[in-house]
């Protein structure tokens, strides 16, 4: 059965007032990698994801997790 | 007028580079196009000759360059380690692994061909070289380009 790592980052950026833009320039990558870590195209690195989780005050946890 | 943020020009330097690596790619192929269907093709022993194979040369160098690095080379470091995060990494390792497996594949197929139609070593090359880089510039830059949509 193929896993996929799905997340609620979209949601908590705007939750957060956020564009990608913004967000990519706390966490040190370009707005495209946010773009697709956020659409489930890429998935990020370990680094990447706690870093993204830091900036939108979340657990690794609370901001990915895996489906089916 | 306000200097753009080291964010902003990798973001331009990343878009450039998706909208230039397909163009590159057909600038490649089709100077492939002229040496193989140009006058004199294969046999390389005249001064337009020379300078075709030069540049394809120069241009194989740069491009190789370009795809091993991730290009940019007249801005900042910083904006270049920027502009080649992870994303552009895992998009240009996928590039260079299409870009082994054809070829391998064409190499393969060169060779099959080289047993019932006489081939030059330089044919070879060319036919080699080209269905690989074109493959892994072509890929790199579809998914650059995708990733830069949907935003």
């Amino acid at each position: 059965m193929v896993e996929r790592l799905a997340n609620r980052i979209k949601e908590r950026r705007t939750e957060l007032g956020f564009t990608q833009a913004e967000l990519a320039e706390r966490v040190d990558v370009t707005r495209k990698t946010v773009n697709t870590v956020e659409n489930g195209i890429f998935t990020p690195s370990a680094t990447l994801a706690i870093k993204l989780a830091r900036a939108l005050e979340l657990s690794v946890e609370q901001l990915f997790w895996l489906e089916r | 007028m306000a200097e753009a943020s080291i964010s902003e020009r990798a973001e331009r330097l990343s878009r450039r580079r998706a909208r230039l690596l397909p163009i590159l790619g057909i600038l490649f192929l089709t100077q492939q196009a002229s040496y193989f269907m140009g006058p004199g093709f294969g046999t390389g022993d005249r001064a337009v000759d020379h300078v075709r194979i030069t540049a394809w040369l120069a241009l194989s160098t740069i491009l190789l360059l370009a795809l091993a690095t991730g290009g940019g080379w007249i801005y900042r470091r910083e904006v270049r380690d920027l502009a080649n995060d992870e994303s552009t990494r895992a998009h240009r390792d996928a590039g260079f692994r299409w870009g082994f497996i054809v070829t391998i594949a064409a190499a393969l197929g060169v060779y099959v061909l080289s047993m019932v139609e006489p081939i030059s070593v330089q044919e070879a090359v060319h036919v080699i070289v080209t269905a690989g880089m074109l493959t892994a510039l072509l890929r790199f830059g579809f998914l650059e380009r995708r990733a830069q949509r949907d935003g």
